[in-house]
């Protein structure tokens, strides 16, 4: 069992090497937060054992240390208690009004979580959170991932059609218009102009839509609609930030790259059906494209489809984690609390630096655990279709 | 000026097979629309703001595609030559550590970009707006310059399964010229161009929402506030936030339109300039692929 699973996945030595340099890595970053991690908290320790001796004196009863007559007789007691200790005298006076500073300007003393580190109960609700940024971020990756293939498609589709563009469309409406002869149908032509303009307008809002910032569409809509709900979440990050718009233009591209090969001329010269008008005999059918499993028959656009495809296995890598810089700026930037990015800009505002790399590590195990996810699909993929 | 229709057919033809330079003139022609309607119907020291603002993030965007350009092609021709070279350690090792800074989410690279910066600012070592500018284009060219050395070695890889770099050796003409001038100044500028086109629109994108997000969670912490104006912190400014949240009532009242664009103009405004340049520079980049026949 172990052996087939084995070959099913460590198949061939180049898969086995770039998951050896995928764990490699991750063991490295590991290691050095976790160094980094031991540090802080080692630094913190002591922090924390010099503020609590500090705060014995703060919490003096009826003693208030930022009263002048109070600090005056504290002066003046710990040089009765500790005669001829001047210099260690000042230096507790100066720890004493350095910590009063931190506790009334630092906000993570504010909060409470000034020495808190990362402890099994943060590291607990951090898994929680994590646990949800991982579930959104891997709804929206396979959404994108279909609607990307689609939209791919259609672009595709529309560019072999060789459809004129909205402007073109509408000046050749404006010159019928102007045209004695068609005077008859000047009503026929009005619609057909309304429906180019609301077309075009249509397809610019959505271009809006597509390279909108997440948080430019959330707060225009932050009073309409629950902004907070992971239904909502999960709609920004597939429509907004441009990841959408990319990665089906990088699909595009290798379609339109596929569709230059020679296979794909001597296939059309040998009379394979290659015509891309919709719903013909010889033509492209709409449900094809809609289902996700359903081939396109003999039509020469398979092959160049399903060879798009295999190659835009690999690239999903780097749109994988173009989507983290999206979730995470959503997150961020929507100020939603109890998610891991508004955490991890919490804990550098409160400068715990160990809790905001203990979050940067599982980001990066994201990323990492996903390139390697995609590297074993694109094998499985490759032996497949034999390569 | 001869301005028959065949003339205008043929000016029109001629702008149709240069989609890359069309929506170029488009973006500019979009942004000075703006900027009119902005100078009649936005007060003053806003429409200073948002000029200030505007030209600080292009100022920024041009840097990182100089500075991309400049790593990106360090990187890649230095690890095509330790490809090359008898000891594979160092190529190993190299390979090893962009393997890693291609696995961190660039918005991470920039936040800790950002934190560094809070601390030279603490520390005084980088005091002026141009400084800080320059740290924030540092960090976002680290954060992309890998997609150039990408270019740059898939270039070089191809060109290296032709004869002609073989033809150049034996010409006796060194490597270096081959990779450096032949390959990639003479035979690879259209690709590393549109690379760089894409890379001014990621970091745009890039440059907007970090600072957004720094303005706004991290408003509290007193340094963060003396970040330069970019379009970024001027949209999460408490005006703009406004005029964005204003935007909601088209959806109840689509008679709100003429109020937004003439009293909510600030925050509609960066919002206009940060989508439309990104729309503008994704269009561009697709018709110079096209114009220049690169897929």
């Amino acid at each position: 069992m172990i052996g087939i699973l084995s070959t099913l996945i460590f198949g061939r030595e180049g898969l086995r090497k770039k998951l050896a340099v995928h764990g490699a890595s991750l063991l490295f970053v590991a290691v050095i937060f976790g160094i980094i991690i031991l540090m802080l908290n080692t630094r913190r320790t002591e922090q924390r054992e010099l503020e609590s001796g500090v705060q014995t004196y703060l919490d003096l009863k009826d003693v208030d240390l930022g009263d002048p007559v109070d600090r005056a007789i504290f002066r003046e007691s710990l040089q009765v208690f500790f005669p001829g200790r001047g210099g260690q005298n000042d230096s507790l006076l100066s720890a004493i009004d350095d910590l009063r500073q931190r506790q009334f300007s630092n906000p993570a003393y504010k909060s409470g979580n000034h020495l808190q580190g990362l402890t099994g109960a943060v590291i607990a609700g951090l898994s929680g959170m994590y646990v949800q940024f991982l579930a959104v971020y891997l709804v929206v990756l396979v959404i994108i991932y279909f609607l990307a293939e689609r939209i791919g498609i259609y672009r595709f589709v529309k560019m072999k059609q060789h459809r004129e563009s909205y402007l073109a469309q509408f000046s050749e409406q404006v010159k019928r218009f102007q045209n004695p002869v068609e005077r008859k149908n000047r009503m026929a032509i009005e619609r057909a102009l309304a429906l180019i303009l609301l077309k075009a307008t249509g397809k610019g809002i959505l271009l809006a839509v597509l390279f909108s910032p997440a948080y430019v569409i959330a707060y225009a809509m932050k009073t309409t609609v629950d902004t907070d709900s992971l239904f909502f979440m999960v709609l920004l990050g597939v429509l907004s930030n441009g990841v959408l718009i990319h990665t089906a233009n990088r699909f595009f591209t290798l379609l339109v790259a596929e569709s230059h090969k020679g296979y794909v001329q001597t296939a059309i010269v040998k009379n394979l059906a290659a015509s891309y008008e919709w719903d013909t005999r010889d033509g492209i059918s709409r449900r094809a494209l809609l289902s996700v499993r359903k081939g396109l028959g003999s039509h020469v656009f398979q092959h160049i489809l399903l060879n798009a495809k295999y190659q835009f296995i690999p690239t999903l890598k780097e749109h994988a984690s173009f989507l983290v810089t999206g979730l995470i700026i959503i997150e961020m930037a929507l100020n939603i609390q109890g998610h891991l990015s508004y955490e991890l800009l919490q804990q550098i505002l409160y400068r715990q630096y160990d809790v905001a790399c203990f979050i940067i590590f599982s980001i990066f195990f994201t990323v990492k655990a996903t390139e390697m996810g995609i590297d074993i699909w694109y094998e499985r993929e490759k032996r497949r279709y034999g390569y | 000026m001869d301005t028959s229709p065949g003339k205008i057919r043929g000016n029109s033809w001629r702008i149709s097979g240069k989609k890359d330079i069309l929506w170029l003139l488009v973006w500019i022609g979009g942004l000075l629309v703006l900027w009119v309607w902005d100078a009649l119907f936005l007060n003053a020291p806003a429409f200073e703001k948002i000029q200030t603002a505007f030209l600080n993030s292009l100022w920024t965007g041009l840097m990182v595609v100089v500075l991309a350009l400049f790593f990106g092609w360090f990187l890649g021709v230095g690890l095509q030559t330790l490809e090359r070279s008898e000891s594979t350690i160092w190529y190993t090792l190299a390979s090893f550590a962009i393997d890693i800074i291609r696995s961190v989410p660039q918005i991470i690279l920039v936040l800790i970009g950002y934190v560094l910066l809070t601390l030279l600012l603490h520390e005084g070592v980088i005091r002026s707006t141009m400084g800080q500018l320059l740290w924030i284009a540092f960090t976002i060219a680290i954060a992309v310059a890998l997609e150039v050395a990408d270019t740059v070695r898939e270039r070089i890889n191809y060109f290296r399964t032709l004869d002609f770099v073989d033809a150049m050796l034996c010409c006796g003409i060194s490597e270096q010229r081959i990779v450096n001038v032949e390959i990639l100044w003479k035979n690879s500028r259209s690709h590393l161009l549109y690379k760089l086109i894409a890379i001014f629109g990621v970091s745009i994108f890039l440059q907007c929402s970090i600072d957004f997000i720094v303005s706004v969670g991290l408003s509290t912490d007193v340094s963060l506030s003396n970040f330069p104006m970019t379009l970024g912190s001027l949209l999460a400014n408490v005006d703009s936030k406004q005029d964005i949240l204003a935007l909601s009532n088209l959806f109840t009242d689509p008679g709100y339109l003429p109020t937004i664009v003439t009293t909510h103009l600030q925050g509609v405004s960066v919002a206009i300039c940060i989508v439309f340049t990104l729309i503008c520079v994704y269009m561009i980049a697709n018709g110079f692929v096209r114009r220049h026949k690169l897929i």
